[in-house]
């Protein structure tokens, strides 16, 4: 792998100027780094937005060469036809890096797009320019208050790495994310990839010690061969998730193995994932699902389950829904049973695993003292309790904190079992108090999803990754 | 002759496709397991030839010219004796000329025809961006019409050969459903890596399809076999 410092210079930049921000776009770029904890400048040369750019407290240059001390981030949001003059000033000045916001490039499929595209590529692999798009936000660093988006957070990141071909898809990973308790470390967003692509990314993300897990939104790769063998590098020591854009194909026509091409890309891009031990999902909810588990759920390679529901029909249901995603629940073992016995109310209730828990719902010890016995089944791997929003809020309603105390026995019960975890709160007919209270559950530290297969398919993840840790030896 | 020998000679004559006996040749050498065929030049020399490998015997037209050797007529499976490999030689050669005149004709291949064992394939071919992609699946309709097959990017490692065999669908097959002879899964493993091998030392080869490889539960053979060079 290469050097991590190559790329440090443009996640970590003490110093960073945004060409071309103007009143017309709201001063949206000044505004995303108006958080920066670095020194900002800005470049225009249009007098008439220059007042504008002051008043927001930043000093502006009518050229990135007057700037008086070295710039490690640039970010660009001039006319596309404007931007091989500003490349040119990037790499006099020796930048450290240079995002280009500006479109209207290759993806156009202009002449025009094409020939501008072709001309800042050549100028700035000759000059060793580190070009992140165009057609791209950027970078983000939340700690160092680097953003993409006014409503993005900042501050205190987290340890989760992005790397997205699409913006509103790293935003939203950021939005999403921190909702669920998921925060970033650094982000990028890079577009058409003419300089530095995925690979690059990957490589310092991967050895990048703020990152722990790295999630991926690609649509397409230059270099698969070198793609495939960071990837393969990377993923015994950090678990990646890859988000394939842009597969129509299910793989139909994969196969004609005396006729010439015997795959379509779809199948293949399965492979590598499968083959790097990467771990695939096909959407925002499921990325953020997934990075979710992976972060706060124990390490586990057994896929069999103890689950809780809290009424009958429930209980039935999603035993069907984790078995159909490939879990196993077991019977429970002879001592467990023998417990249940002494306490256990089984009118309408039942303890076989999975658990039907309606009529035990009297008092918050006797759910912990379920969870736990759980907990220490040999024939159980990890422990789901369902939560629903109708059952608590009426609970709620009697008052006593019946889920402030359940709370503080799940945290407790988290921080000793060494078998992961989860809560799914369905929310039945109280939506609005089921986000809510999803919220003081993840804030916790407990991974809380929002219905049966996202827990189900989630877990799963898990189990794999720890699978495929356990053949790397 | 060598792979350096085989690769130049075919490049001398303008050739990407290898013919059968040079595919053969090229994939002993990385150690897989292929029937083996000599040509005979004459009826004579195929009745000889017949002989010396054991009845039955299959022949088959050799000829740079032609790739789907069946569609001519000229392959002929399951001959047991001298007086059928004759005829058998006579009518490849008829059909040939009849139905592809200019084609030409260097012999026909003669081999001992193997033991039937459960049909697989392992196949390579080129990603453009992921460079060789090695496939395993069943063989025959199998593979056709269900797609059953898995893929794993050039080289492999033993994991990704295991994997691959267990992921398709057609798996308990293999295992010997319903009493059908079960195949010796650590021995295809092993082909599987062989052929990882050889493409990654073998940059200028685009293609191979090993079609079909018989499996029995000690060992496997590739019955027919197609390498394709790149286009320079």
């Amino acid at each position: 792998m290469k050097d991590i410092r190559e790329l440090d210079r443009i996640f970590n930049p003490q110093t960073v100027a945004v060409v071309g921000d103007k009143a017309e776009m709201g001063y949206m770029w000044l505004r995303n780094m108006s958080t920066f904890e670095g020194r900002l400048y800005s470049v225009q040369i249009d007098p008439k937005e220059i007042p504008g750019i002051e008043a927001l407290g930043v000093k502006n240059y009518t050229s990135l060469l007057d700037i008086p001390e070295p710039i490690d981030y640039v970010l660009v949001a001039v006319p596309r036809q404007v931007t091989p003059r500003i490349i040119a000033d990037c790499i006099t000045k020796g930048v450290g890096g240079v995002a280009l916001f500006s479109s209207g490039f290759a993806e156009t499929g202009t002449e025009e797009g094409i020939r501008l595209q072709d001309i800042i590529t050549e100028m700035a692999r000759k000059a060793e320019l580190k070009l992140i798009g165009p057609n791209c936000m950027g970078i983000f660093n939340p700690r160092l208050g680097i953003r993409n988006g006014f409503n993005q957070y900042y501050g205190e990141g987290g340890p989760v790495g992005f790397i997205s071909q699409s913006g509103t898809h790293s935003i939203w990973f950021s939005e999403v994310g921190v909702l669920n308790g998921v925060k970033v470390s650094k982000s990028v967003s890079y577009g058409n990839a003419v300089v530095l692509d995925s690979t690059d990314y990957l490589e310092y993300l991967s050895q990048d010690e703020e990152t722990e897990i790295i999630g991926i939104y690609i649509e397409g790769v230059k270099d698969g061969r070198r793609f495939f063998k960071v990837l393969r590098e990377t993923t015994p020591h950090k678990p990646v998730i890859i988000w394939k854009g842009g597969v129509t194909d299910d793989g139909a026509r994969a196969t004609a193995s005396h006729t010439g091409v015997l795959a379509e890309s779809p199948v293949i891009w399965d492979a590598v994932i499968k083959q790097c031990g990467a771990i695939k999902v096909d959407n925002l909810e499921e990325m953020v699902d997934a990075v979710k588990a992976l972060l706060y759920l124990k390490p586990t390679k057994g896929d069999r389950v103890g689950l809780i529901a809290m009424s009958g029909g429930q209980s039935v249901v999603v035993t069907d829904t984790f078995a159909r995603d490939g879990l196993r629940v077991p019977t429970l073992s002879d001592e467990s049973y023998a417990e249940f016995a002494t306490f256990f109310n089984i009118v309408g209730s039942s303890y076989r695993n999975p658990l039907d828990i309606s009529s035990n719902l009297g008092s918050v010890d006797l759910v912990l003292r379920m969870i736990k016995i759980l907990g220490r089944d040999e024939n159980v791997d990890a422990v789901v309790l369902e939560l629903a929003m109708d059952f608590l809020a009426r609970v709620v309603e009697r008052g006593g904190g019946f889920l402030e105390q359940l709370l503080d026995g799940m945290v407790d019960f988290k921080e000793r079992s060494p078998k992961p975890f989860l809560a799914i709160l369905v929310p039945g007919s109280e939506e609005v108090a089921a986000v809510e209270a999803r919220g003081r559950i993840t804030e916790r530290g407990i991974p809380c999803f929002p219905d049966f297969h996202r827990g189900a398919n989630a877990l799963k993840k898990v189990v794999e990754y720890h699978r495929f840790l356990t053949t790397q030896s | 002759m060598t792979v350096s020998e085989i690769v130049a000679n075919a490049r001398r004559e303008g050739r990407t496709n290898l013919t059968e006996i040079e595919s053969k040749e090229l994939l002993a050498s990385a150690g897989i397991n292929t029937t083996k065929l000599k040509i005979a030049k004459s009826r004579e020399e195929a009745i000889s030839l017949g002989k010396e490998s054991g009845f039955p015997v299959v022949l088959k037209i050799h000829s740079p010219d032609i790739i789907h050797k069946s569609d001519v007529g000229g392959v002929k499976l399951g001959l047991g004796g001298e007086d059928e490999v004759g005829r058998a030689y006579d009518e490849i050669i008829t059909s040939v000329k009849q139905s592809q005149p200019e084609a030409r004709i260097e012999g026909i291949a003669v081999q001992h025809m193997a033991r039937p064992g459960t049909e697989v394939i392992i196949g390579m071919t080129k990603d453009p961006q992921f460079g060789p992609v090695i496939m395993f699946g069943l063989g025959g309709v199998l593979v056709e019409l269900l797609k059953d097959v898995s893929f794993r990017i050039v080289p492999l490692a033993r994991r990704d050969a295991r994997e691959m065999i267990r992921e398709i669908k057609g798996y308990p097959l293999l295992e010997g459903y319903r009493g059908q002879e079960p195949a010796d899964i650590a021995y295809l493993e092993e082909m599987i890596l062989k052929v990882s091998e050889f493409v990654d030392n073998n940059s200028e080869v685009r293609e191979i399809d090993l079609n079909p490889i018989f499996a029995y539960s000690d060992g496997a053979v590739a019955v027919d076999a197609r390498v394709i060079l790149e286009e320079r």
